[in-house]
């Protein structure tokens, strides 16, 4: 049916594909499995039009074809439900489903009757009960997802991707969800299906390929398979099942030492009654696939969103900031790993970077000379090592380490409490995240507490005394001392533990 | 009745009605306190369809607008456009001594076919929409300025009285041919190509994915709106009796306002054709209304004043607009960006 080979691309730098290929043969459902930025999403949507192979060929029923546009995707049979969506939010949920193949009548309108009963039939197939004529933006995100997958459907494609169509639905709409596909599956339909819960291959796909760093490095059987070869092949590490909720070392750390202590914080649809503890001196790392919940806690320590259910104490005492300058001032303070947009100003000098965080103590009208932040600055420079050409250019002449360095710094100089940093070394080189890391173990010592999200399994448990892994808003996990290996975090990632494995085989 | 109010207010052209209703209330009440004697005769109707034989041209040109703002365009130099199609109308019958049907017919579409142009620059060459509209305002003012340098020219006496007719002793018309290209909407609105304007307004990346030819449609909207706006052209013709290289510029800028007040959101993929006439409407009848109200004050105002207190009020219903509507409250942000950087159908390439 579908064949993939030597299928490359690049963006700028990143290469995302390497050589990678993929086949699907008719009525099969294929799992196309690996771990964040491996490049499924990109690989699939070669497929769907939407990115350009830098090379390789695609042949489509043993035609060689060449897809440029979601039009030409569409002409050839392939529809897809996208991990970020299709829909157009302004629209109502019939005008989305027949996009592009609206039904007319006379005169070339648009037959409303028929669109109706269209989309009523994939709405009813997928058993989601919503008003087709309600504007998209104004559904819950489950249900978009679940019109997304109908829109695709509704093309009655030969070929039916899913990128991580499946992560926002609730449980009963994935049942839903997998009775269609068996059906399509019995009409000779072949589908993609792209996840990462492990549960799910086993339950519905035929076969799965395995992308690791933009190359396919495996493919084969789903019943020739374990559970832990395929998590080896995605992350080269073989999961090591005996993680727990519990860290062992609890009883190492004593209660007055106790700094931030969360009980039961609830996000709806983000959070699920998490628990959440740090000592003092200590590095805690969160880990995990992306968007299991990690930004969102953060976010909510930091009172930067709502949490509906749940207990903050900070320092002994119940908190509820009412902002985040709040938090602030309660000697927090936070790193964001999206330099461009949350930390640094790039037009303001050097010195006034390494300033910021410092101007927001003391008095709005407060005299304040440019000695006073010149010195400090040289200070500052001197101490974490920044590689600047003068204190007086722009922050944005500095390489992506530095600043980054730039805006660890600013925050170190006020020596909080608590630094919360939100994978601060995402694009930052080697050796400047090694510097990054001495200057927080140094902080550390001097009895500073961080908190350190990271997608980069290798660097969490470098430098972390203990790991949190959320899974699913959930901690899946929790390893500390010995217990920090790579093949542990892994299966916590996975969400190869205790009740959340249970979740994932049911 | 319940439901019949509350879809208007859920409806995108709610503020716009508002804007329109309480402009239209400032006009009769000044039209009363002036001139109460003749208020409730003829007259009053008469000087109130007068509004539309002068405004045809630029309520037409906002008609044109707006099919583009709804992609998510805007079109400033849609101005100088119609006064294209004016000095040509003038001119062709001059030059050529060919019938003014020939001529006006010919207009039409040479109108159609550089707003086309226009259209291929900015959707095939990916030129963002204000850059392509700005250096267009120059080339056509230069055509127009080299068709006619000055303006003048001669239209036939019956063009003009055709058009100021009243058929049945009502309808001018002007709003004859308003109400037809309003049809023309009605009948659009209901066909897949205005759901794909929408969709590629909305969101011209998922547009895409979901196999729109965006590029075409904009190609189709553009030559749509070059329609309007040489219908705008030739009325402007038939009503002045003159052809005038420049006087169309302001339009531009005008009808994009009156888009924006009557609720279409500048990032595009919300608002109907009715924002855009409630918009132009309430403009419309401010800027006459203005003139009026500083004739009953003590004291000599130029149209400077004029000018200035009716584009006041205009902007204070644009902030107004923007922060009441939470559509354009959301999207102005947006809307702006793709203005300057022009759409993302294909970036992820
Ligand atoms: N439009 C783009 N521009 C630049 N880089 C990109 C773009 N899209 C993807 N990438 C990069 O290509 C790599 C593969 O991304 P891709 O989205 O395919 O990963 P993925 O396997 O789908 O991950 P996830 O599980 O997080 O969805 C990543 O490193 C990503 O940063
Ligand atoms: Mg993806």
């Amino acid at each position: 049916m579908l064949k993939m080979t030597d299928i490359s691309k690049n963006f700028d730098a990143v290469k995302a594909l390497s050589h990678a290929s993929l086949s699907v043969k008719p009525g099969e459902i294929m799992a196309l499995l690996g771990s964040n930025g491996s490049g499924k999403s990109t690989m699939v949507k070669i497929l769907s039009g939407l990115v350009n192979p830098s090379g390789g060929t695609i042949e489509i029923e043993g035609k060689a074809v060449q897809i440029r546009s979601g039009a030409d995707a569409r002409r050839l049979g392939v529809a897809m439900a996208y991990q970020d969506l299709s829909l157009v939010p302004a629209m109502s949920v019939v005008d989305n489903i027949t996009l592009g193949m609206e039904p007319t009548g006379r005169f070339g309108r648009i037959d409303k009757k028929a669109a109706r009963e269209k989309a009523e039939k994939y709405l009813r197939l997928l058993k989601v009960d919503v008003d087709p004529a309600t504007l998209v933006q104004y559904l819950m995100p489950s249900t978009q997802s679940m019109v997304e997958i109908a829109k695709a459907m509704a093309t009655e494609p030969k070929l039916l991707i899913l990128d991580e169509a499946t992560a926002s639905l609730h449980s009963d709409e994935v049942d839903a969800l997998f009775e269609v596909l068996k059906v399509l599956k019995e009409k000779g339909t072949s589908v993609i299906i792209v996840t990462h819960r492990m549960g799910e291959i086993f339950r519905i796909c035929d076969r799965c390929t395995i992308l690791k760093g933009g190359e396919t490095v495996a493919c084969g059987e789903i019943k020739d398979m374990e559970l832990d070869d395929i998590v080896f092949h995605m992350t080269g590490k073989r999961p090591d099942h005996s993680v727990t909720e519990e860290a062992a070392q609890d009883h190492l750390y004593k209660e007055e030492d106790l700094l931030l202590d969360v009980k039961g914080i609830c996000i709806p649809g983000k959070l699920d009654q998490v628990d959440f503890k740090t000592y003092r001196g200590e590095i805690v790392g969160i880990g995990g696939l992306d968007g299991q919940g990690q930004a969102e806690f953060i976010r909510a320590v930091l009172a930067d969103g709502k949490y509906t259910e749940g207990l903050i104490r900070f320092k002994g005492r119940e908190v509820h900031y009412r902002s985040t300058a709040d938090a602030v001032a309660d000697n927090m303070g936070f790193i964001s790993g999206d330099r461009a947009r949350e930390s640094i100003f790039p037009i303001r000098s050097v010195a006034e970077n390494l300033f910021a965080a410092k101007a927001t103590k003391g008095g709005l009208f407060a005299p304040l000379s440019a000695r006073t932040i010149q010195e400090f600055a040289n200070k500052a420079i001197k101490d974490y090592g920044i590689v600047a050409g003068s204190t007086s250019h722009p922050a944005s002449s500095l390489s992506g380490g530095n600043q980054q360095k730039l805006v660890v710094g600013r925050w170190i100089a006020l020596s909080p409490d608590l630094l919360l940093l939100d994978d601060p070394t995402k694009g930052v080189d080697i050796h400047s995240r090694h510097e990054i890391h001495e200057i927080l173990r140094q902080c550390v010592k001097n009895g500073m507490s961080i908190i350190y999200v990271s997608s980069d399994n290798e660097e969490l448990l470098e430098i972390s005394d203990r790991v949190y892994v959320f899974y699913e808003g959930k901690i899946s996990g929790q390893l500390a001392g010995e217990d920090r290996t790579e093949e542990k975090l892994v299966a916590a990632m996975m969400g190869l533990t205790g009740s959340a494995e249970k979740g994932a085989k049911e | 009745m319940r439901e019949a109010f509350k879809r208007i207010k859920k409806s995108p052209a709610y503020s716009g009605l508002i804007l329109f209703l309480a402009a239209l209330a400032l006009y009769f009440a000044l039209q009363l306190i002036q001139d109460p004697e003749s208020f409730f005769t003829f007259k009053t109707y008469r000087s109130f369809a007068g509004l539309f034989k002068n405004y045809a041209p630029l309520i037409l040109v906002t008609m044109g607008q707006a099919l583009l703002m709804l992609m998510g365009i805007i079109d400033i130099s849609i101005g100088v456009q119609l006064s294209f199609a004016n000095v040509l109308a003038v001119m062709l019958p001059e030059w050529t001594g060919m019938p003014i049907a020939a001529a006006w017919a010919l207009t039409l579409c040479a109108s159609v076919l550089l707003n086309t142009i226009n259209g291929l620059v900015v959707s095939y060459l990916r030129i963002p929409p204000l850059l392509a509209g700005y250096a267009m305002i120059y080339i056509v003012k230069g055509i127009n300025l080299a068709i006619r340098s000055a303006p003048g020219g001669k239209v036939p006496a019956e063009i003009n009285l055709f058009y100021d007719k009243m058929w049945g002793g009502v309808l001018p018309t002007s709003v004859i041919i308003i109400t037809l290209c309003y049809l023309g909407w009605a009948f659009l609105v209901r066909t897949p190509l205005m759901k794909h304007v929408y969709a590629i307004g909305g969101n011209e990346r998922n547009a895409f994915a979901t196999g729109i030819d965006s590029a075409r449609t904009k190609v189709k909207m553009y030559a749509l709106a070059g329609l309007l706006t040489g219908i705008g052209g030739l009325c402007y013709t038939a009503a002045y009796s003159t052809g005038n290289p420049i006087t169309g510029e302001i339009y531009g800028l005008q009808s994009i306002s009156a888009c924006i007040l009557g609720g279409i959101s500048l990032a595009g993929g919300w608002g109907t054709m009715s924002c855009a006439l409630f918009g132009i409407g309430f403009q419309v009848l401010i800027q006459t209304a203005v003139p009026r109200i500083f004739s009953m004050l003590p004291g000599n105002y130029n149209t400077y004043w004029h000018n200035l207190a009716s584009d006041a009020i205009i902007l204070i219903g644009l902030i107004g607009t923007i922060f009441a509507v939470k559509a354009q409250r959301t999207t102005l942000v947006t809307g702006l960006k793709k203005q300057v950087k022009g759409g993302g159908a294909k970036d992820e390439r």
